[in-house]
């Protein structure tokens, strides 16, 4: 292991020169890019995005219209063939690619939101806060998530913003898990209380000197939480819980699911959309691991 | 002894638990919109404005939220849940019935998912980098990706019209009811598919937790030590290394029990399977509250027990924690 292997300990301001030669974001970066796998998990990645941007200026059919007769087979009057109702699939997965990674974007930054402040709290303050904070994660753990999102969406309506706050409301507690035992790890080290010392207040010592330490495994966790989101919205809407009136690659599976043995196309090609994605960010997170974590890369 | 207060003091943890998921499905209910008049009022089809204040009077829901938290408390330690128009049946009944087929396909997919997916960790960390690792790291990653129900829409598709050997939808042959021990092979050949597809998520996950754990095992000083003794490998691997290997896959097992039983939801979903999961599909169709909610805290009680299960089975699995607790 070479000196440059360890970017994630404490930046301490005693002992490091004052302007670093390389930043430790430079150097995760350049080992990311040495991960094949991770490499091609972004480009997939950023081709599904540029696809689901740029896409429906390119393929104009809507894709809530009925463009050709019911289970139209993938061929040339339609590239991916058509749905129960005649809709275009290649259009549904141009269009609801949108929907699909925005919530899982969006849920992702939801339950990291709330995971990392339930966590940094509770691992920073210990005691009877933590106790507390610790008991509420254990609350929210007992129940299952996809049922808890299940029954939040139900009670409380049908919209994209209603399944993106459920899906963050019921994710946080692996991310409030792992804050927190980083927090239990760092606080007591010494260039904390050297902050403390040179009178650092708790809301300084949080956000500024702990969390920018704790933050590696936390960032792998919101890669992956996007992966988890993604498949909660298809889990949802597969079960007729999303927003039907935005296409979704969920909501297409979970419209055409019983025609699946009539055409498999309705089904397979948004299952494989959601699949890649989910693949894609997941190999991210695999590579952003390894990048920033000095002691996974020697594993094979 | 001390065995027995570790126990009793999980109980009542539990149990804190559990109620407090009452007090979530309380105000679940009292915060969604709407009012609960009314939606009963939808649910028995329609009713008229003296029909709806009877309703109220007689839900108590003209009482203050303390006085309705206090009587839905005290019904449902009797064991009231609420009755479901839908079903036309009491709440508790209709989950009973269904919960031994939950059980059944959630225990066949937890035992294949840890038996097979430890397996494959093991024999994939004795060379980790040859061939047949490199096929489970990859196995591991499609399995993590794929979302279960189009998973089990694949499989449908392929027992269904392609190769159809095996049923794919339903508990029971009902065209030609059977007996006996023809009965429970019945059961068992139609619990392949489900039990198959719920599994194949969690063996993706145990493979690559297994594969890690047994890398570093087979590293560890005791490992070394067990060789240098003249143990054959078998032993040291089986007896030594793959107890210190199954501990993380046991806990991990047990808190992604809820995971478990939120996928059986989509799992039931997709192959017509009559557990609870079906019950939850049926009655959000049907905007159901009082089944979806006694749902949720039955799936509590079920993480909860599946919690205080691996507790027990990690102490006897990990002879540290089990030494320390006599």
């Amino acid at each position: 292991m070479t000196s440059i292997d360890t970017p994630a300990l404490p930046r301490d301001a005693s002992t490091l020169p004052s302007r670093p030669a390389i930043s430790p974001t430079l150097v995760a970066l350049r080992q990311f890019c040495r991960s094949p796998s991770g490499v091609a998990g972004a480009a997939v990645l950023l081709i599904l995005v540029l696809t689901t941007v740029f896409g429906p200026h390119f393929y104009g059919i809507d894709p809530l219209d009925l463009v050709d007769a019911p289970f139209t087979p993938p061929g040339e009057d339609a590239w991916l063939g058509t749905d129960y109702l005649g809709r275009d699939i290649l259009a549904g997965l141009i269009h609801g690619g949108r929907a699909t990674l925005t919530v899982g974007g969006v849920a992702a930054i939801i339950t990291i939101a709330i995971g990392v402040t339930i966590g940094s709290l509770s691992g920073f303050f210990g005691g009877v806060i933590d106790t507390a904070l610790v008991k509420i994660t254990e609350f929210f753990q007992i129940l299952p998530p996809l049922l808890f999102a299940m029954v939040l969406v139900t009670l409380f309506g049908q919209t994209l913003t209603t399944v993106t706050i459920a899906i963050g409301v019921v994710s946080w507690p692996t991310a409030a898990r792992l804050t927190r035992a980083e927090f239990l790890r760092l606080r007591n080290l010494d260039f904390v209380k050297a902050s403390r010392a040179a009178g650092a207040g708790n809301g300084h010592l949080i956000l500024r000197v702990v969390l920018p330490n704790a933050l590696p495994p936390i960032i792998v966790s919101a890669t992956m939480a996007i992966g988890v989101a993604i498949l909660f919205e298809g889990g949802l809407s597969f079960l007729g819980l999303g927003d039907p009136n935005t296409m979704s690659w969920g909501l297409m599976i979970g419209q055409n699911r019983n025609y699946v043995l009539d055409g498999w196309w309705t089904v397979i090609f948004p299952g494989a959309a959601i699949f890649v994605a989910v693949l894609a960010i997941s190999l991210i997170g695999d590579g952003i691991n390894d990048a920033i974590n000095p002691r996974l890369r020697k594993r094979g | 002894m001390n065995l027995l207060l570790h126990i009793v003091r999980q109980l009542a943890n539990a149990i804190g638990l559990l109620f407090a998921v009452l007090v979530l499905n309380f105000c679940l209910i009292h915060a969604a919109p709407g009012d609960p008049a009314m939606v009963i009022a939808g649910e028995m089809g329609g009713a008229s404005a003296d029909v709806i204040a009877a309703l109220r009077i007689k839900y108590g829901l003209d009482k203050s939220l303390f006085e309705q938290l206090f009587t839905y408390m005290s019904k449902v330690v009797t064991g009231d849940f609420g009755f479901s128009y839908y079903f036309n049946e009491p709440v508790v009944s209709l989950i009973l019935q269904r919960i031994p087929a939950t059980l059944y396909l959630v225990i066949a997919a937890l035992v294949m998912s840890v038996v097979i997916g430890t397996l494959l960790g093991v024999v994939s960390a004795r060379k980790p980098n040859g061939l047949f690792s490199q096929g489970v790291t990859v196995i591991a990653l499609a399995g993590y990706a794929a979302p279960v129900f189009w998973t089990g829409l694949m499989l449908l598709l392929l027992f269904g019209s392609v190769w159809p050997i095996l049923p794919v939808s339903g508990m029971i042959d009902v065209v030609r009811p059977k007996t006996g021990f023809a009965h429970v092979l019945d059961i068992i050949q139609h619990l392949i598919l489900p039990s198959t597809t719920l599994a194949l998520v969690f063996i993706a996950q145990y493979s690559r937790l297994a594969r890690v754990n047994m890398i570093d095992a087979l590293t560890a000083d005791y490992v070394r030590t067990a060789r240098a003794k003249g143990l054959p490998e078998t032993i040291v691997i089986g007896k030594h290394a793959l107890r210190n290997t199954l501990i993380p896959i046991v806990t991990v097992a047990g808190l992604q029990f809820g995971h478990l039983f939120a996928g059986a939801v989509l799992v039931e979903t997709v192959f017509s399977w009559p557990g609870m999961g079906r019950l939850v599909f049926d009655s959000i169709l049907r905007r159901d509250y009082p089944t979806l909610l006694a749902v949720l805290f039955f799936s509590a009680v079920l993480v909860m027990a599946a919690n205080i299960v691996t507790d027990l089975v990690y102490r006897l699995i990990d002879p540290r924690i089990r030494s320390g607790a006599r």
